[in-house]
């Protein structure tokens, strides 16, 4: 392609909160329709909105850890429109004074990606069309989101993939949302145009709208990407307009026009009251943000020696760093902890969805009792496996699996005997060994494991076999 | 400031409303009033409204803000008793594009 991607993403994340936005209705997805409703949500004449100081909080947490610049002073606007989705006719949001600006994202190339602001809304209703009707629920009516808005600093599908991905993963940790795209409690809108490489003028830009997945999003970006190159090839003109990708197809193509629909007549809503938050309040949020993930990643790789691969793939979900920090904590080893976890227990979990959720039947305590046995070579790494599997199955400690009289260990003396036993019985191996066929040495091991229950340590064996053997 | 029948025209529009002609010669004209009297209100004003906001306007700090707390909400009945449910749906004959 001989053009350079220009491409901006707006994602909208539902709040975590109790209540919604301006109502102390619950947020709690589903229920019957229109039951976590009040004159507030479905914008009876009358109803005052009243903002709901955790969602301030939640999106200053966002920005502080985004690298945002946190406006003390803010307030709320009216954006006008009319679908029956928004029961007053326009959507409280925010308009020239968002609460949150200038932040970036830094990608694994250390290209950053310029966050423009974050600023609160309320979500809209959900609409059910059938048979000619349109049926209306208002209990998402309400419920708090942030929009975050990047700069058009992403120039590849690639970046645009890596960006969202890692916007997820740092709103997750700091627990403002559970950010599930199939769920919708994330949504991505990618703003895209190309222009000629050295051009500093940008070209006519498309929207497309909604987009539930960190892949389509890669994948929409190179579709849309490819229809406006083939456009601008043929000579022709991009025209400005909204879009959907159509996973099933993997394409691009216009959405029906909301009429005028960029014509919103900002203006700031009269019944609530533009309101401050002083440094001190915005210290004490930053002071409780948890570290941020790629921090952490980091200090796995750096501090505690993990291989990166090994670290990426336990801090990509909040819930399983926690744990292995909780084992870490109950003095389990890092590298066992570590290997057990990636190499066991998700061997257990199929979905990335399993491993977000983690539910798994035992505590970090409980790991760590088990890990810690490994640690001290009172059994090995085999034996350590089979039963972290029992105890994912059971939910029971250790102690259920692994008796005391199991744990007493080999003694240097029995270790010993063993392997001179090893040796007489193997009189091949022995001979394929010494003529150096290392491999064959494995027999011996076998041979020990087996009378040991696999209670032997391996490394002091294998010194003792080479002793013996005369190597 | 005076408004043009087109902006009325326009409002309508996305309002998604439809009058006569008559009517909007009306609203033309009541809108002018509305926007005169507040341009009144404006110039007597120093520094206009961005005054009245920056320095006039009450303002509330976090710690006034709305706990987080739940409180139930109305049953479905009462949400719905100014309109036709449809098994708990507010509902609508879809506009004809």
């Amino acid at each position: 392609m001989n053009y350079e991607i220009v491409c901006g993403i707006e994602t909208h994340i539902e709040l975590a909160t109790k209540t919604k936005i301006f109502c102390g209705c619950t947020t709690e997805f589903g229920g019957e329709p229109n039951t976590h409703c009040c004159p507030v949500c479905t914008g009876q004449p009358g109803s005052l909105p009243i903002l709901n100081q955790k969602v301030v909080e939640y999106a200053i947490k966002a920005g502080l850890a985004l690298n945002c610049k946190i406006n003390t002073k803010s307030h709320m606007d009216r954006k006008n429109y009319v679908y029956p989705d928004l029961p007053k006719a326009y959507q409280i949001s925010q308009y020239d004074e968002p609460l949150c600006e200038k932040g970036y994202i830094e990608l694994d190339s250390g290209k950053r990606i310029g966050i423009t602001r974050i600023h609160i809304e309320e979500d809209a209703g959900k609409l059910v069309h059938e048979n000619g009707y349109t049926y209306i629920d208002y209990n998402r009516s309400g419920v708090p989101l942030i929009e975050i808005v990047s700069e058009p600093d992403i120039s590849s599908a690639e970046e645009a993939r890596e960006y969202a991905e890692k916007l997820q993963l740092i709103m997750r940790y700091i627990g403002i949302s559970d950010c599930k795209m199939q769920e919708g409690s994330m949504r991505c809108d990618v703003n895209l145009s190309l222009r000629k490489p050295g051009d500093s003028r940008f070209g006519v830009r498309t929207e497309i709208k909604n987009i539930n997945s960190l892949s389509f999003i890669q994948k929409a970006v190179m579709a849309e990407a490819e229809r406006q190159a083939d456009i601008l090839d043929a000579g022709g003109t991009v025209v400005q307009q909204t879009m959907r990708y159509d996973e099933a197809t993997n394409s691009v193509s216009p959405m029906r026009d909301k009429e005028n629909s960029d014509d919103y007549r900002y203006f700031p809503d009269p019944d609530i009251l533009r309101f401050s938050i002083n440094d001190e309040k915005v210290e004490e949020i930053r002071a409780s943000l948890p570290e941020l993930p790629f921090d952490k990643l980091k200090r796995y790789v750096n501090v505690l020696g993990l291989p990166e691969a090994t670290a990426r793939q336990i801090f990509r979900y909040r819930k399983v760093a926690e744990f292995f920090e909780g084992a870490l904590a109950e003095g389990a080893s890092v590298k066992n902890a570590a290997n057990l976890i990636v190499g066991t227990i998700f061997s257990n979990m199929d979905t990335e969805e399993e491993k977000e959720l983690f539910d798994i039947r035992i505590s970090a305590a409980q790991f760590a009792a088990l890990v810690k046995l490994a640690d001290e070579k009172k059994i090995n790494i085999g034996v350590a496996q089979s039963t972290l599997q029992k105890m994912l199955e059971s939910g029971k400690p250790v102690e259920e699996f692994i008796k005391p009289e199991d744990l007493a260990g080999i003694s240097d003396e029995e270790l010993e005997s063993l392997c001179k036993e090893a040796i007489d019985a193997n009189p091949k191996a022995v001979a394929d060994v010494r003529s150096g066929k290392d491999k064959a040495i494995n027999v011996m091991f076998g041979y020990i494991m087996k009378k040991t229950g696999g209670k032997a340590d391996i490394r002091k064996a294998e010194v003792l076999l080479r002793k013996l053997i005369g190597q | 400031m005076k408004i043009s029948k087109t902006e009325v025209e326009k409002l309508a529009k996305l309002a998604k409303l439809s009058f006569s002609d008559e009517e909007l010669e009306r609203f033309t004209a009541e809108f002018d009033e509305i926007i005169a009297f507040a341009d009144t209100i404006n110039q007597s004003i120093e520094g206009g409204t961005e005054q009245i906001r920056s320095v006039g306007a009450r303002m509330v700090s976090f710690d006034d803000l709305r706990p987080d707390e739940v409180v139930p909400s109305l049953p479905n009945e009462k949400i719905l008793s100014n309109v036709e449910g449809y098994n708990g749906f507010f509902g609508l004959e879809r506009s004809k594009k």
